[in-house]
């Protein structure tokens, strides 16, 4: 934080090292998320737990095959490059484009003008709708505008709001936990907590 | 009359999902088959991106990011794609990829494949390059711009970067006139403002799903973002390169499906308003 804000020399190489061992703990992060999964999945497994043992099996074999591949092959292979598109990006662009799906009964049965607000929603909603759509930002021109001064005007102001309330949050948040009063992401109860 | 209104208007109000499926599937199916060719626009912000490569002086380094995801792959892919023929077409730029999204340097390979950059005489590791996937996200941003070759020394498979004509002088986030990133996420689209924009004042370009253009709006009007366009726009962008492609084959489908979505919304109001007054109508 300090690197960030203020320059004062000679604190490059050791921020240059921290900020490795950042990387290198997320890294380390992610193994040990792997190792998580198989502790949590092979317990699912030994005590077969209804609806859920066969994937757990599922998944620890996908687990290793593609460890075992990236591993083996390195995962810049062509063997590694098949085996993530025939399985996880197949899987993944389908499961994200069904919600295209979803999405379209959601607004044809959420989307009512029930009252003011609703309406307003609906409007708005609309012309968001409508100014995606290429076509109909060629033909009917005034929906880009509508569209121009929603985004700027109060999407924007809304935006910032949400932004600046999120920023001031996490600025306290960080305070309290340096200074030990937030200890909940240790799963740890503060002294208050405990009395409570 | 009532009665049998109030049943019309209540069997159109809970019309089967399956049938919408149906009729979504149906309208996204044909112009896929069959493309219609309707109208695209090419936005200010399409127009603004393209000009911005277009201005870069010849050996510029750009950092290109791929952060995103599978699921974003049918949105950014086809920009990524549409942009790095700009790229290539122009000649004598310098794109260095890294990836913050544990699936972007896969990504990067079907990009790279489709683009074919042989066809323009460019060379991997003369004419560009990906240094792989760097964790930690923010920190990876950070790290790379204070110093690239502290933080990884080897490109996607493991050789070492010496050895690329392309990493010559490079250094740091100083040695890059843009970064571009194309991201599914709000820790690349906002971390790249913080850790590359607000301190180095690297001009950036980023492109993200289209459900995430509102949150990243503040910092376009704000300057920190020279242009912010969703991947779905990347039909536009293959018009002004004059390199149809994925892009524009969607662009009847998307124009089509909202249209029908727009459609529905109505419908599903007709069917609101007609089964309330039926009901005033019938006591």
């Amino acid at each position: 934080m300090v690197d960030y804000f203020l320059r004062i020399p000679g604190t490059g190489p050791v921020v240059k090292d921290l900020q490795n061992w950042g990387i290198i703990l997320s890294a380390y992060a992610l193994g040990f998320g792997a190792v998580n999964l198989f502790y949590l999945h092979t317990r699912h497994i030994s005590r077969r737990t209804p609806g859920q043992w066969p994937f757990s099996i599922w998944l620890l074999l996908m687990i290793a095959v593609f460890a075992i591949v990236g591993v083996g092959l390195t995962p810049a292979s062509k063997e590694y490059g098949w085996l993530y598109n025939a399985t996880y990006f197949a899987l993944n662009a389908t499961v994200y484009s069904s919600l295209g799906f979803y999405m379209t009964t959601g607004c044809y049965r959420a989307l009512r003008a029930r009252n003011a607000e609703a309406a307003l929603l609906l409007v708005v909603g609309a012309i968001a709708l409508l100014r995606n759509a290429p076509a109909i930002a060629v033909g009917v021109p005034v929906i880009v505008q509508a569209e121009a001064w929603l985004s700027a005007v109060p999407t924007t102001s809304a935006q910032r709001g949400i932004m600046i309330g999120a920023a001031l949050g996490a600025i306290a948040l960080g305070v309290r936990t340096m200074t030990g009063r937030e200890t909940g992401f240790l799963g740890r109860l503060t002294e208050a907590e405990r009395r409570r | 009359m009532g009665k049998q209104g109030k049943g019309i208007w209540r069997r159109l109000e809970d019309v089967p999902r399956e049938v919408l499926y149906v009729i979504l599937l149906i309208v996204f199916i044909i112009p896929m088959i069959n493309p219609i060719g309707l109208p695209v626009p090419v936005s200010a912000a399409v127009k603004k991106w393209h000009d911005t490569i277009e201005a870069l002086p010849v050996g510029s380094a750009i950092m290109i990011d791929f952060g995103y995801s599978g699921g974003g792959e049918p949105e950014l892919g086809p920009l990524a794609v549409a942009v790095y023929h700009h790229i290539f077409r122009k000649g004598g730029l310098k794109p260095i990829t890294m990836s913050t999204s544990l699936e972007g340097t896969l990504l990067w390979d079907k990009v790279i494949a489709e683009v074919k950059p042989e066809q323009y005489g460019r060379k991997y590791g003369v004419d560009y390059i990906h240094i792989g996937y760097i964790s930690g996200t923010e920190t990876a941003m950070a790290a790379v711009g204070k110093d690239l070759r502290a933080t990884t020394n080897t490109d996607y498979k493991g050789n070492s970067l010496d050895q690329f004509p392309i990493m010559q002088g490079i250094k740091d986030a100083s040695s890059f006139k843009l970064l571009i990133c194309y991201t599914t996420g709000g820790d690349q689209s906002e971390g790249w403002v913080r850790q590359w924009y607000t301190p180095y004042k690297v001009p950036y370009l980023c492109a993200v799903i289209a459900m995430m253009v509102p949150t990243m709006l503040p910092y376009q009007k704000a300057g920190q973002i020279v242009s912010l366009l969703a991947g779905a726009q990347a039909g536009e962008m293959e018009l002004l390169i004059k390199m149809p492609g994925r892009g524009i084959k969607s662009a009847d489908v998307i124009t089509l499906t909202h249209i029908l979505v727009f459609a529905f919304i109505i419908l599903g109001n007709i069917a609101y308003y007609g089964r309330k007054a039926s009901e005033r109508a019938g006591g």
